[in-house]
């Protein structure tokens, strides 16, 4: 009776609701509020290829045939892993978006440790660097971490003054990072006492340092890439080039010149040295996140619309060598050089997989896939 | 059509918010507040064209389900009448949506960029960068600091989401008309409550610094609610009488304007007439103009008006 009564009322009310939900769900999915989903790169050590994947499995590889060795799923519910693996001793090294990190064995997969052991740390973006049997990571809670790798305990923490996504660079004793508080520090490997740190740049500093030829390379968010002494931290020079946007991925360098990616879509070639231009920027028409690497004096750059080019060092003439963004896969992860190969790992909301491709002649093999479930 | 959207008016505000921020003391949470007030402000002259048609429609509703009552089996003249009544009245139907939809994008690509800016993983932090400006200042002051008073901005925060509620509901109240109608009261009292509830729960799902939007802006709302049509049902709620600043006044307007021409009158602020200018304006207590002279209130009624003016001491801005 009542609802017979009322049936235009419940009629705007129903229609009310519909749109305030189709609306909040619409306005959400325009902003992309979906959950993390990690871009883990790949590292080789003794022919075994590991890999996180997007899934949160630790996976790996054998290079020569690309049959599946194990593979492992890190956590209880899926873990977004960004940084790539680190092997040291026999044990596999991952960070997870979860603010854990595992500890796995490299040849049958087992989980052996876990760090923090009750707990979660803030999430962990970037990759990790192991020495002399310890395991070195930064934490978004703003905090360097050194672990024991054989017992995964912590030997020291260092806090910067705000949030870390950068993967450290260790030469020697010393550990390069670079912070969201727009400052590159350099600390003692031993017991984490700073040594130096460098604070001219103007942002916000998310990309890896380089190290070469006892200078620091490091990019920031203020679109200069800065060349830094390694030994004290002063400035050595600035990029006369302002780029178009944020320096993100790892730059690489080649006698004496370094080539930085930028999120522009360009890689900015400058002379080692000097900071000047050694020859006009490579414009590859898309963002550029992943790292570079260098493959028989070519520079493999990919770009995130799944593009990959070579770089010859020689004439800085750049060529498409394979484009496996066909299916619409993206390229975010760092690029793993193998032995005249290289080997991407690229992701589409359905499904993650790496190709195998050749530095010189650009065929490409898929080596894995996973496809993608709950994400 | 989406990148044109996404490169225009979201970059816009989002790389306004960042530079506005650098002048904030790098919080993100005073940005927010702030941009609103100055969206808000800029939006002013519509937010008012929007409340004078909303409240004249209200007016008219008792008159309009008159209408429907007698032609309830005639919808061809239903409509012929009712649009006569809106002629008659000088306004248009449409008076209430444009306004708010001129608005809606605005808030939409606000609402967005708080969204982008605020982004939380490294994916949406990584999409972020093609969205900014080559100013120096978006560069230098990206990221965001995510803290402001008791709560992180990216996180849900449940106090803040029943703040969003109460602000809403509150907001809600000013604007629900008083109607003998059950159907229209159950109606009412319906959307008070729903719209609370609905944006309460999208709070608890949002990031704060959204939920902080809406506070905001209901805050803000009420304000100019208040300057122009008063407190509206929350007076009611709390005299019993059926009116807001003005509410004394307006209950003998009822009084003595029966007579379905005196609608006209009544609203004719909405639509000015080239007669209104030509006549000349007076000002009622609640700021409204209102005609004097020929088509305006009876004598009597004007030294109601001029002696409620007197009694509540409510001195209003004129335009």
């Amino acid at each position: 009776m009542w609802i017979k009564h009322n049936r235009r009322l419940l009629g705007k009310v129903l229609l009310l609701l519909a749109i305030l939900l189709i609306g909040g769900v619409t306005v959400s999915g325009c902003v992309g509020r979906s959950p993390p989903k990690g871009w883990s790169g790949a590292i080789i050590a003794d022919d075994t290829l590991f890999l996180a994947s997007v899934e949160g499995k630790l996976v790996a590889l054998n290079t020569s045939d690309g049959s599946r060795l194990w593979e492992v799923s890190l956590g209880t519910s899926e873990v977004a892993i960004y940084g790539t693996p680190v092997v040291e001793g026999d044990l596999v090294y991952v960070g997870g978006y979860n603010g854990r990190v595992y500890a796995i064995s490299s040849s049958t997969g087992d989980k052996r440790r876990v760090y923090p052991l009750d707990d979660n740390l803030e999430p962990i973006v970037g990759g990790m660097v192991a020495s002399q049997g310890k395991v070195y990571f930064g934490c978004s809670d703003g905090k360097v971490y050194a672990l024991d790798a054989a017992e995964v305990y912590k030997e020291w923490e260092f806090q910067t003054g705000d949030k870390i996504w950068s993967t450290p660079a260790i030469d020697g004793e010393t550990i390069y990072i670079g912070s969201f508080d727009k400052k590159l520090y350099a600390l003692d490997a031993i017991d984490g006492s700073k040594k130096w740190e460098f604070d001219e740049a103007k942002g916000a500093i998310a990309s890896t340092p380089l190290v070469y030829e006892n200078t620091v390379y490091i990019g920031s968010f203020d679109r200069y890439l800065y060349a830094v002494d390694a030994t004290n931290g002063s400035l050595r020079w600035r990029s006369e080039v302002e780029a178009g946007s944020w320096y993100w991925a790892k730059p690489v360098a080649y006698n004496n010149v370094i080539y930085a990616p930028n999120l522009d879509g360009k890689v900015y070639i400058l002379d080692a040295m000097s900071g000047y231009e050694v020859g006009d920027a490579v414009d590859l028409g898309s963002p550029i996140s992943s790292w570079p690497v260098v493959v028989d004096g070519k520079v493999i750059i990919a770009s995130q619309e799944g593009k990959v080019y070579s770089l010859d060092t020689s004439n800085n003439q750049v060529g498409l060598l394979a484009n496996v963004g066909d299916g619409g896969e993206k390229i975010y992860a760092p690029l793993c050089a193998g032995d005249e190969v290289v080997y991407i790992h690229t992701q589409t909301s359905k499904h993650d997989t790496l190709y195998e491709v050749n530095a010189k002649t650009g065929v490409k093999r898929e080596l894995w896939s996973s496809s993608l479930s709950s994400k | 059509m989406l990148e044109l959207w996404n490169a225009g008016p979201v970059a816009l505000m989002l790389n306004s918010l960042v530079a506005l921020s650098h002048y904030l003391f790098g919080s993100f949470g005073l940005t927010i507040i702030v941009l609103t007030i100055i969206i808000r402000s800029v939006m002013y002259p519509l937010t008012v064209k929007q409340l004078r048609a909303t409240r004249a429609m209200q007016e008219l509703q008792p008159k309009i389900a008159e209408l429907q009552k007698k032609y309830a089996k005639d919808k061809q003249r239903l409509a012929q009448e009712q649009m006569k009544l809106y002629k008659e009245s000088g306004m248009s139907p449409a008076g209430c949506a444009v306004p708010m939809l001129i608005q809606m994008p605005i808030w939409i690509a606000l609402f967005q960029s708080i969204i982008r800016v605020l982004a939380v993983t490294p994916e949406a932090f990584l999409g972020l960068s093609k969205y900014l400006y080559s100013w120096p200042i978006v560069y230098s002051t990206l990221p965001l600091g995510n803290n402001f008073l008791w709560f992180n901005l990216v996180n849900p925060d449940m106090p803040l989401a029943i703040l969003v509620g109460a602000t809403m509901w509150l907001q809600q109240k000013m604007v629900t008309p008083v109607t003998t109608d059950p159907q229209q009261r159950s109606q009412s009292q319906m959307m008070l409550w729903m719209m609370p509830l609905m944006f309460g729960f999208l709070a608890l799902n949002f990031p704060s610094g959204l939920a902080l939007y809406w506070v905001a802006s209901n805050v803000i709302g009420m304000v100019i609610q208040y300057f122009v049509t008063g407190w509206g049902g929350l007076a009611r709620s709390r005299a019993g009488i059926p009116a807001g600043r003005d509410g004394a006044l307006k209950q003998r307007i009822a009084q003595v304007e029966q007579s379905p021409s005196r609608i006209t009158a009544m609203e004719a602020d909405i639509v000015e007439s080239p007669s209104t200018q030509e006549e000349g304006l007076g000002y009622g207590a609640s700021g409204d103009k209102r005609q004097v002279g020929r088509g305006g209130y009876p004598t009597s009624l004007r030294a109601i008006r001029r002696q409620s003016r007197r009694s509540k001491g409510h001195r209003h801005k004129r335009r």
